[in-house]
């Protein structure tokens, strides 16, 4: 649904005020149209706050009031410039600063989530006050690519040893973030984290003497969920059909055939002492420095060991007799080699390595499957499919570019339905915000901090705690129980954190009711349940109902400490003007009027009669209500 | 094909299946399309409850269902016998009436002094023991294990065995990989969940949640216990004046936003506040207090609130809770890793443990269902992670893998055991009822290797299991209606098996 064509012609403010003005005589419950850009065209602006807080809210963690008046004296463009320059946060350097002297922790998944906040939240780092972190368009691009390229702490041997492992694989996405997806997944699939966490690790050639067979789980979930998916696809994401089907994009011997070849990798120590330990070769409980070392190929004789080369090469190349010759990879009009791996005694498991991802890489679906899911996760749950396309064609035009994501993010957000969807499909734009990216912009907005108790380290090897209470670490009791645990505890989402890979929803998901009806997706809306939704909704009240940075302090009583947000920088503001801020920050100056009405009548019965604190509960009410309400659940 | 011994098995299944694992797309969409295009209808007023007790920690079942014949217990407890440091007193064991001699070798057995409620259930026939049960791919021998685990034979076993998290995620999902996707409660719920009108939840779980109650489809529904029931929006507590309530129903009105992401999430929220309205009300049309006298507010106050439930379900009057003929339920407890300390921790007469707990719970549960004539329509089973090893350390037991569980309500072919039996008295010449991984009692010096597989003497006495997760959950799926076709989708191993009804139920 669009507007009339006069108006397609007509952005400027005058022309929408004039149609609103029959407006009813009852408060809309729609966005005040009166708030958009202005006829200069998209790249010129931000022009207005609102705008600006719309891009930020797509752009980063959260917008904030500085950042808005820096993105409005640099515009749209200076600002992603900035930001493609700006010091990467990686979680890695965060760990090995708590765990090296005098702190001496013990890296668990605890600390892994705070390195994720660090970069999440921004702002001063914890070692070093001046430096202060701002790479918040990078950070929120790996963060929507963990939701594509999952590992989860869900798994039993990540979970417990796997903590560093889990942030060096991060890492590879922050760094990856703007970088060329190919080199990406090279990465990924290498990494040890990944590995252990979908069985490529160790993964060997049949022995069929031995009942031995490769495993087919990485090479299924690369395919399907990592860069092609199931049914091959248009280059505007929409499904191409044969006689009124979708077309399956890759068959059961294909992925047999990804097994085959995806064999002989395993920890870069194992074989370090001479000997062949392939087989052996099990996760290293004490050394989890391996996980932070790319997996290694096992096919040469180790140095201690007599007999060939060939009978110690776990990598299937086709000459083996248990081996799978002329390996079927991926078919599509174009691909190399017919997608069918070279045999031979001297194909390295490299060499096979590189033809395969070559092969995913080649196929004309993963501009637009990879495309329109990070249009999903920053902009809009329903692109138009004119909108995929232009993603998608910058994304395949920029497949061999070292920046190459760098481009697609810009598309993505420069695009005219990034910036004007919600006018032109106010009925169907926007995303429903996941919890985690609502607590970081909560957080973010009301400048929180670790606040009380200290944080203890357990040093090694000494029996006395060591105490360090530092604001700029985001850990505690709060961060640690509610955001961590599983989807059934606290607000029900943690970084890395997914029951499986297929991330905390699906892309594909459809709310039932009107959406499905409709046709329309909601992923974000899978990890909504009944209980979960309210479950969620009290955690996120826990976070500042009550916890106030001014809140009396006894380490003693709570050694751990909280993240407690700051109230009274807005506990000042009358009840129209604390709205009107909350609009700018939190929902980009698209709250209804009669929202807005709603939200002020009721503020102004909060008076000094409810106590020494009633501004400070002033502005909590102010936030359940906006957290909580569906106009700001839906970034639009 | 035979199956691969990596841990993430995909061979069997795709044979099943024709090609598509269960937990490929492509299977996961088989089991969408056949939970989408399923029909199940029941007659009015035949309602069914599955109830899963989930023992979180691996129970040792050696010391709760024990040899009573006099032989028996003193090779099984005496100073040279299995396990002498974990002895229970032959005059405090609660006998067992086995009428038809079904526990296969012969002898008595008996169960610890805190089960009285069990016993009672069992000697009257509404309990039945399922004996050596545990997660396996495929029958497995003492030599396929011993090969499998020191040879790299390859031959299939579940992935993590004795590994907690694992294993008790494989028993609760039943797959070959420890990521499940889905849970077998979930799996019976996605197909079954044509048989309910109306919106009350399915599947509901009274202690949180876990993969056990992960469907495809359906979502299962969290609630805490009586009193506190169903989890409803925390407002914050308002000092004066009106009250939060009034601006959130005025933000959620239904159908009043103008985005349809919008409405969908106040929908939602609705939803949720409904349906907890729902909940607490059925929760509290009846009071089963009386038959959970000493509550602690444990597995104890999560069978009486399932109780409650099950009785709404069955007496919904005019309440939302309706149109229930099917449902699960998902109960579970803690403190089963008895490394050390076990006597204790199970408890006796006199200090009460956990084994008291469960049951006391089970006794509550079933004598509040029949005092309303609904004792037929539930079926309780527990599991866990796994059994313990036979053998003990100083006071304690180690993770094993086969153990005992148990099986209540007025359905259950009670008074029996059930599976290959329950023996590893002399009289069961061990190991080949319940054959252990290791016979460490005599055992070559030079390799390790017990010379007599079949003796589990002092070592540690894991027992391989005789009879699958997948066989136990096929029989319980059985009773609650599922069609064989569907009960061979979702636990896709089944064919590995000979008995896929075990007939306990």
């Amino acid at each position: 649904m669009g507007l009339p064509l006069p108006l397609q012609r007509c952005f400027a403010a005058i022309c929408m005020a004039a149609l609103s003005a029959a407006a009813s005589a009852q408060l809309s419950h729609a966005p005040d149209p009166l708030f958009h850009d202005g006829m200069e065209g998209i790249a010129a602006g931000p022009f207005t706050d609102s705008d600006a807080a719309r891009f930020l809210a797509q752009a980063t963690f959260g917008p904030t009031d500085t950042d808005i008046a820096h993105l409005r004296s640099l515009g749209y463009q200076a600002w992603l410039t900035e930001q493609f320059g700006a010091a990467k946060t990686l979680q890695m350097d965060y760990l090995d600063w708590i765990s090296s002297a005098p702190r001496n922790e013990q890296i668990g998944q605890n600390n892994r989530q705070e390195a994720w906040f660090l970069g999440a939240l921004g702002g001063p780092d914890p070692q070093t006050n001046s430096l202060i972190h701002n790479d918040q368009l990078r950070q929120r691009v790996a963060f929507a690519l963990s939701e594509i390229l999952v590992i989860s702490d869900q798994n039993t041997e990540l979970g417990l040893n796997g903590a560093a492992g889990m942030a060096y694989y991060y890492d590879l996405l922050i760094k990856g973030a703007f970088g060329n997806y190919r080199q990406l997944l090279e990465q990924v699939t290498l990494s040890p984290a990944m590995g252990m966490y979908l069985n490529m690790l160790g993964n060997r050639r049949a022995d069929l003497a031995s009942n031995v067979h490769p495993d087919e789980n990485y090479g299924r979930e690369i395919n399907q969920l990592f860069s092609v998916g199931l049914v091959m696809l248009n280059m505007d994401g929409t499904p191409k059909m044969s006689g009124g089907q979708p077309i399956p994009t890759y068959t059961q011997s294909t992925i047999t055939a990804f097994a085959h070849v995806l064999t002989g990798w395993n920890w870069a120590s194992c074989d370090v002492s001479g000997y062949d330990e392939f087989i052996g070769c099990y996760t290293p409980y004490s050394t989890p420095a391996d996980y932070l070392t790319p997996m290694v190929a096992y096919e040469t004789k180790p140095a201690n060991e007599t007999g060939t080369d060939a009978e110690y090469n776990y990598h299937d190349n086709g000459a083996h007799a248990d081996d799978l010759t002329g390996k079927q990879l991926l078919l599509y009009p174009g691909v190399a080699g017919g997608g069918v791996v070279p045999d031979g005694a001297s194909r390295t498991a490299y060499a096979d390595l590189t033809f395969a991802l070559d092969n995913i890489y080649g196929h004309p679906n993963v501009a637009p499957f990879i495309s329109k899911q990070l249009i999903q996760r920053l902009v809009t749950s329903n692109p138009s499919p004119a909108y995929v396309q232009r993603v998608a064609t910058v994304f395949y035009n920029n497949r061999a570019s070292a920046t190459q994501l760098q481009s697609v993010v810009q598309a993505i957000l420069l695009d005219p339905e990034a910036r004007y969807g919600q006018w032109t499909n106010p009925d169907t734009y926007g995303k429903l915000r996941e919890p985690l990216l609502a607590l970081t912009h909560l957080w973010r907005a009301m400048n929180a901090r670790h606040w009380c108790g200290k944080d203890i380290a357990f040093v090694k090897n000494v029996s006395a705690a060591a105490y360090y209470a530092n604001p700029y670490r985001y850990a505690g009791y709060t961060t640690a129980w509610s955001t961590g645990g599983t989807q059934y505890q606290g607000i029900a989402q943690a970084p890395q954190d997914a029951f499986t890979v297929f991330n905390f929803f699906k892309p594909s998901f459809k709310p039932p009711g009107e959406m499905s009806t409709r046709g329309l997706l909601g992923p974000e809306f899978q990890l909504q349940t009944d209980s979960v939704i309210a479950l969620s909704a009290n955690t996120f009240r826990d976070f500042f109902i009550d916890p106030d940075l001014s809140d009396f302090c006894n380490p003693d009583n709570d050694p751990l400490g909280d993240v407690k947000i700051d109230h009274a920088a807005d506990g000042a503001l009358a009840p129209a003007a604390l709205v009107d801020k909350y609009n700018r920050v939190f929902m980009s100056g698209q709250m209804s009027p009669f929202m807005r009405q709603t939200l002020i009548d009721y503020l102004s019965n909060i008076d000094s009669g409810w106590g020494s604190d009633w501004q400070m509960q002033r502005v909590s009410r102010a936030l359940y209500l906006i957290l909580t309400s569906p106009e700001y659940m839906i970034q639009k | 094909m035979r199956p691969d011994r990596r841990k993430f098995i995909q061979q069997t299944i795709c044979a099943a299946l024709g090609g598509a694992s269960v937990y490929s797309a492509l299977g996961q969409l088989q089991l969408l399309q056949a939970a989408t295009r399923a029909n199940y209808t029941f007659p009015p007023g035949d309602y069914k409850a599955l109830v899963c007790v989930f023992l979180y920690g691996g129970n040792d079942s050696f010391n709760t269902v024990v040899p009573y014949t006099l032989s028996a217990y003193n090779a099984y407890y005496g100073g040279t016998g299995v396990r002498p440091k974990l002895a229970i007193p032959r005059a405090n064991l609660l006998p067992l009436t086995d009428a038809a001699n079904t526990s296969a070798d012969g002898i008595q057995y008996a169960l610890h002094p805190s089960l009285t409620g069990l016993q009672t259930l069992f000697n009257s026939g509404q309990a039945a023991i399922v004996a050596n049960v545990g997660t396996l791919v495929q029958k497995t021998t003492q030599q396929n294990a011993w090969d499998a685990m020191n040879n790299n034979s390859g031959f299939a076993l579940p992935p993590e065995l004795f590994s907690h998290a694992d294993q008790a995620a494989y028993w609760q999902s039943s797959p070959p990989t420890n990521q499940p996707l889905t849970g077998w409660g979930g799996r019976i719920a996605d197909l079954i969940a044509s048989a309910n009108t109306g919106g009350a939840p399915i599947m509901t779980g009274l202690n949180g949640q876990d993969a056990f109650m992960r469907g495809l489809n359906v979502n299962g529904y969290t609630m805490n216990t009586v009193p506190y029931g169903a989890i409803e929006l925390d407002f914050p507590y308002d000092a004066s004046g009106p009250g939060l309530q009034t601006p959130f129903d005025a933000l959620h009105l239904d159908g009043a936003q103008t985005n349809a992401l919008e409405r969908a999430y106040a929908r939602t929220m609705n939803h949720s506040t409904g349906t907890a309205s729902i909940m607490n009300a059925a929760m509290g049309l009846k009071d089963f207090s009386s038959s959970f006298p000493n509550s602690v507010g444990d597995l104890d106050a999560q069978l009486q609130t399932v109780a409650q439930l099950i009785y709404a379900a069955n007496h919904p009057g005019s309440s939302g809770y309706s149109g229930l003929q099917r449902q699960v339920f998902f109960v579970s407890t803690g403190g089963f890793d008895t490394h050390s300390d076990e006597l204790a921790a199970h408890g006796d007469p006199t200090t009460p443990g956990v084994l008291d707990l469960v049951s006391r719970s089970l006794k509550g549960f079933y004598d509040a269902l029949a005092s309303v004539g609904l004792q037929n329509v539930a079926t309780a089973f527990t599991a866990s992670d796994f059994g313990r090893t036979l053998t003990n350390n100083d006071n304690g037991t180690d993770h094993g893998w086969g153990g005992h569980h148990f099986v209540v309500g007025g359905a259950v072919q009670g008074g029996k055991f059930y599976g290959n039996g329950a023996g590893f008295s002399p009289q069961a010449n061990f190991g080949t009822v319940m054959p252990s991984l290791v016979n460490p009692n005599t055992y070559d010096a030079i390799t390790g290797m017990s010379l007599n597989l079949n003796d589990p003497g002092d070592g540690y006495g894991r027992l391989i299991p005789t009879t699958s997760v997948d066989q136990y959950a096929a029989t319980l799926a059985k009773w609650f209606g599922l069609s064989d076709p569907d009960i061979g989708l979702i636990f896709p191993n089944l064919g590995n098996f000979d008995t896929k009804n075990l007939g306990f139920v």
